[in-house]
């Protein structure tokens, strides 16, 4: 009898069981014996499995090469991983008090997302951004955005992470930089990071505002300008996360998310950067999804992977280049709208595979992720969630408590094996550029994607609420729902619009011409954005300027003019 | 006779860029037979139902993933209205709050499919609640 | 719209030719699905047909073609023409459904009321593809469109029909494809007037435009009046400045309608078409009269086992169910 049945006679309204159906469910045994992404397994892994290991060459201790067991030999005895809870939404006034929140409820790093028209580098005024604004994240369109989000937080007593991931992200380091000094902050000391990773932001809807060579660009010179001048700051996370999102396997996130990364590290080469100035300045994040020992070993396998990438390849010779540091956001895509508590559970499994496998920040998706942006409650749960497993359940003892575990270990091979095949792939397909501009690996996402689907149509995969033990569905969403105010909104137009109106145009214009001088001149266009920044430019203006001297048009919604020409 | 095909439009609507699950069910809808046009990313209300008019389309998609679903679905719908498409089915699926589905009902949206959804559900839906043939 | 609505033949020719689009759009899910009142109004139809520009574009999947097209609707837009576009797509052998994903590759169009598209799935046209797509045709001619772009693979006889209604066949090729030996073993360069090769930044382009002008050298027979032209071209680029070709292919596309008209060779061609149409509508219009005779009777069913068992053979079959046929109509 399958679980079909089970689930059928359960959702049934009086609740009367079948005994005899009840009796077969007692002696019920799983169907598949793979892991989530497909891997068969055996019902026992024995040291016979790990004959011939070479445990200083291919494991290593904690804090040593190759890192399988984590960067740091005392891991979270030195340091708890940082309590990073995304938060965004609304006016920036409205995202700095839910930061404020989570950090007086034991959140101990600050992370706030862009939203939807920011990342697309749109003002609020912009036609396309006005219906939109704030629904998903913050809207920063200028220095005085910037100022309203920071507000009263200490600069220097907080690690900040930025989540812009677009081009975008070179307008958010200027527009932080610019409140950081406005208040008399030395930027060399600060903490934190900012997302830029647009190579892989095209693929989360965005390519008008990512074009590949502008990705690159941008993205190296926020990372050449945080190597220069802010030797405290995470320049970028590679965003594996969102690629899994897309519905890859586990290999395959590591091994696209490597390749992404090669393409800025080639870059920073080619300026002529060596490969020890910026890596150890390199994070990534991670999905943690639901078969949790398939996630730990899929980190260990990238951290020895980012090693051996790192030696082998790029010569680093400073051991902190070879460091895979990583944040983790727990799989959105694992959690559904059905029986939504259900989803508190599979972020607590997730957040306890990311933190087996040694993660340094950590975000837990909120259990409404499916519905809607975190309310307050949701917040305050995913909080919980990590504070439970932080005090209450003694993993944190221990470095790479798994480590050693014959499937642990065979696993993590695995990983590694597969993952390399993928990065062969795409070598083959002539590199990760090439297969990113011939659509490659657009194609390879549909196909997974739908692969996934199939899995659960055809009941090859079980989610608990989807195709077994389903029910009514819900009519509300236990915790609340979050709004944005239509308030917010207007007053983030209606700021915009009167910022434009009131600025000092001729410095304001010197301050593009520069800009537009500089992108022309092939440098860094960072240290011009900041200028521009603190005469009023607008996030839009800032990549327009850029934008048009890179050959594309002004607006990625090719509606708006530049009104600097 | 030919066996009429049903025709379905997918469409994301606004800046919303997650579109895994659109092509997901463009492509099964596919599988199961319909024949279905991908309109992609940035549509607004006007692309959509001009599509939707051009191709005689039995059914309109769309997929809200980012907080759109009440802003957008009274926009389309008014869209539809001004072209004569009433009947056209309507459907959404992706991310919103249970407690808006009976609103995006009451604007004019015919059945949500959430995350979670399988596709047969899907297909059932449509091949049950599309107009009559013919005349 | 859907299928509910009732459908009034000459209120739909009427609002067709008016240019209203639920009623184009109407006629044409009709003529597609073979409704019996379709060719009523294809006879309504036809007498406002036949006066437009038709271009036909095939090419194999990747090859470009749909964003190619974009670039020449906005050609013909900016000389203030009206567009009209039938996309195919190739369908699903097993289930019959259609990714029609060409329109995506229109976005610049996407509110243009004065371009219209329609996308077709290959497969599910009992009269052929052929006779679907040549009847939509004529009906974006008939809702006043001056120019007709027809866009399919190019892949199957079916399609290579459809391209025989066209005045201008493009074919596009991409460098490297190995297409060129492809499209001359399918004849489809016998019937091309431009070939566009694009995708002319990859390798090898240059000595793929020299085989190719090499290869119609060779082929072109003396009497030819038009020498196809190769026309190299970089539809899909990033950036707007990076595109090329686009202005060399919207010349020699009119300077092909120009030689059509000048020669007067544009009455052949329109002949040329009028004959396929009439071999599709024919040939169409003779199944669906001889097997509606036999549906019902059980006959086909019959005959089909007669011949399984050894005791028939399909000529015959076909003989004498069409000396039945023709004998019965003739005496009425």
């Amino acid at each position: 009898m399958t679980r079909k049945k089970v689930s059928a006679i359960q959702a049934q309204e009086n609740r009367e069981i079948n005994w005899d159906d009840y009796l077969q469910a007692y002696y019920e045994k799983p169907t598949s014996f793979r892991t989530w992404s497909g891997y068969e397994t055996k019902e026992l892994y024995t040291p016979e499995d790990r004959d011939g290991e070479n445990y200083r060459e291919n494991i290593g201790e904690a804090g040593q090469y190759p890192f399988t067991r984590g960067i740091h030999r005392n891991m979270f005895r030195g340091r708890y991983w940082t309590r990073r809870e995304v938060v965004g939404l609304g006016s920036p006034a409205d995202t700095h008090e839910r930061a404020a929140y989570c950090f007086k409820n034991g959140g101990t790093g600050l992370n706030t997302i862009a939203d939807v028209t920011y990342e697309m580098g749109l003002d609020p005024d912009h036609p396309w951004a006005q219906q939109e604004v704030g629904l998903t994240g913050v809207n920063i369109a200028h220095l005085q955005d910037m100022e309203t989000l920071v507000g009263d937080i200490p600069l220097d007593k907080v690690s900040w992470s930025l989540i812009t991931a677009s081009t975008a992200a070179a307008p958010t380091m200027a527009q932080y930089v610019a409140v950081a000094r406005n208040k008399g902050y030395d930027i060399s000391r600060l903490r934190g990071s900012v997302q830029n990773d647009p190579i892989h932001f095209r693929y989360c809807g965005f390519r008008p505002a990512c074009p590949l060579d502008l990705s690159i660009k941008l993205g190296s010179d926020v990372m050449e300008f945080c190597t220069r001048e802010m030797p405290k700051w995470y320049y970028t996370t590679v965003n594996m996360y969102d690629l899994r999102e897309q519905g890859l396997t586990a290999p395959q996130e590591i091994a696209y998310g490597l390749g992404i990364a090669m393409c800025y590290i080639d870059e920073l080469i080619r300026r002529g950067l060596h490969i020890d100035d910026f890596a150890p300045r390199f994070t990534f994040y991670v999905s943690c999804h639901i078969d949790i020992l398939e996630e730990i070993a899929k980190i260990r396998a990238a951290r020895r992977m980012w090693a051996k990438l790192m030696k082998d390849k790029y010569g680093a010779k400073d051991h902190r280049s070879m460091q895979f540091r990583f944040a983790v956001h727990t799989a959105g895509c694992s959690l559904i709208p059905q029986q939504p508590l259900n989803n508190l559970v599979r972020i607590a499994y997730e957040a306890l595979a990311a933190v087996l496998a040694g993660v340094q920040s950590l975000h837990c998706c909120s259990y409404d992720e499916p519905m809607c942006l975190p309310t307050e409650k949701g917040h305050l749960q995913a909080l919980r969630t990590q504070q439970i497993i932080a005090y209450e359940t003694g993993v944190t003892n221990v470095a790479d408590p798994l480590g050693g575990s014959y499937y642990i270990e065979s696993l993590t091979d695995k990983m590694e094996e597969e993952a390399l095949k993928f990065m062969k792939e795409v070598e083959d397909v002539g590199g990760m550029e090439e297969a990113i501009r011939a659509e490659w690996l657009d194609r390879r996402f549909e196909q997974e994607a739908v692969k996934r689907q199939k899995e659960l149509d055809q009941m090859e995969k079980l989610v608990v609420g989807v195709n077994i033990f389903t029910d009514e569905p819900e009519k509300t969403t236990p915790l609340g729902v979050q709004r944005i105010s239509n308030i917010s909104t207007k007053s983030q137009i209606e700021g915009v619009r009167k910022l434009k109106m009131s600025r000092d145009m001729n410095k304001l214009r010197e301050a593009i011409n520069k800009l537009r001088d500089t992108a022309a001149e092939g440098r860094n266009t960072i240290p011009a954005m900041i200028e521009a920044t603190q005469t009023l430019a607008t996030t839009s203006e800032l990549l327009g300027t850029v934008r048009e001297v890179f050959g594309y048009s002004y607006d990625p919604m090719n509606i708006i003019e530049s009104p600097f020409k | 006779m030919a066996k009429k095909k049903i025709k379905v439009i997918i469409s994301k609507v606004g800046l919303d860029g997650h579109d895994r699950g659109a092509k997901v069910v463009a492509s099964l809808l596919k599988e199961a037979g319909m024949e279905v046009v991908y309109l992609g990313m940035y549509q607004t209300p006007q692309s959509i139902v001009k599509a939707a008019l051009e191709e005689d389309a039995d059914v309109i998609g769309v997929s809200y993933l980012s907080g759109e679903h009440l802003v957008f679905t009274p926009l389309i719908v008014e869209e539809m209205k001004k072209h004569g498409l009433e009947d056209v089915l309507l459907i959404a699926g992706g991310s919103f709050p249970p407690e808006d589905i009976p609103s995006m009902k009451a604007l004019g949206i015919n059945e949500v499919f959430r995350g979670g959804s399988l596709t047969g559900e899907i297909v059932k839906y449509i091949e049950e609640n599309i107009g009559g043939q013919g005349a | 719209m859907g299928r509910s609505n009732p459908v009034n033949p000459d209120e739909l020719a009427a609002g067709l030719l008016k240019g209203d689009r639920r009623a184009v759009a109407r006629m044409i899910t009709l003529v597609e699905d073979q409704d019996e009142r379709a060719n009523e109004m294809m006879k309504l139809v036809f007498p406002h047909t036949g006066r437009s520009m038709i271009i036909g574009i095939t090419g194999a999947g990747g090859s470009g073609k749909s964003t190619l097209i974009d670039h020449l609707i906005g050609r013909f837009r900016r000389m203030d023409k009206r567009v009209g576009v039938v996309a195919v797509d190739p369908s699903s052998p097993f289930s019959g459904g259609a990714l029609l994903g060409d329109r995506v590759r229109f976005q610049s169009h996407s509110l243009d009321e004065g371009v219209y598209i329609r996308s077709m799935g290959a497969r599910g046209y009992l009269g052929g593809l052929a006779r679907a797509t040549t009847d939509v045709v004529r009906i974006m001619e008939a809702m006043g469109n001056e120019v007709i772009i027809i866009e399919t693979l190019g892949a199957g006889q079916d399609e290579i029909d459809i391209i025989h209604v066209a005045q201008t066949c493009l074919l596009v090729l991409t460098p490297g494809m190995g297409d060129d030996i492809q499209a001359m073993k399918a004849g489809i360069m016998e019937i091309a007037d431009v070939i566009v090769l694009n995708k002319f930044d990859l390798d090898g382009a240059g000595q793929c435009l020299r085989s190719l002008e090499t290869i119609i050298h060779t082929g072109m027979s003396e009497d030819k009046g038009w020498a196809p032209r190769v026309v190299p071209t970089i539809a899909c680029a990033a950036k707007s400045s990076d595109v090329h070709g686009v202005d060399e292919l919207v010349q020699s596309i009119m300077d092909h309608q120009a030689y059509l008209h000048r020669s007067k060779k544009i009455e052949e061609v329109r002949a040329e078409r009028i004959e396929q149409e009439l071999g599709l509508v024919f040939k169409d219009e003779v199944e669906k009269v001889v097997f509606a005779g036999l549906k019902g009777t059980g006959k086909k069913r019959k005959y089909i086992e007669s011949i399984r068992a050894g005791k028939n053979d399909p000529y015959s079959v076909v003989e004498e169910v069409l000396s039945t046929f023709l004998k019965e109509e003739i005496l009425e």
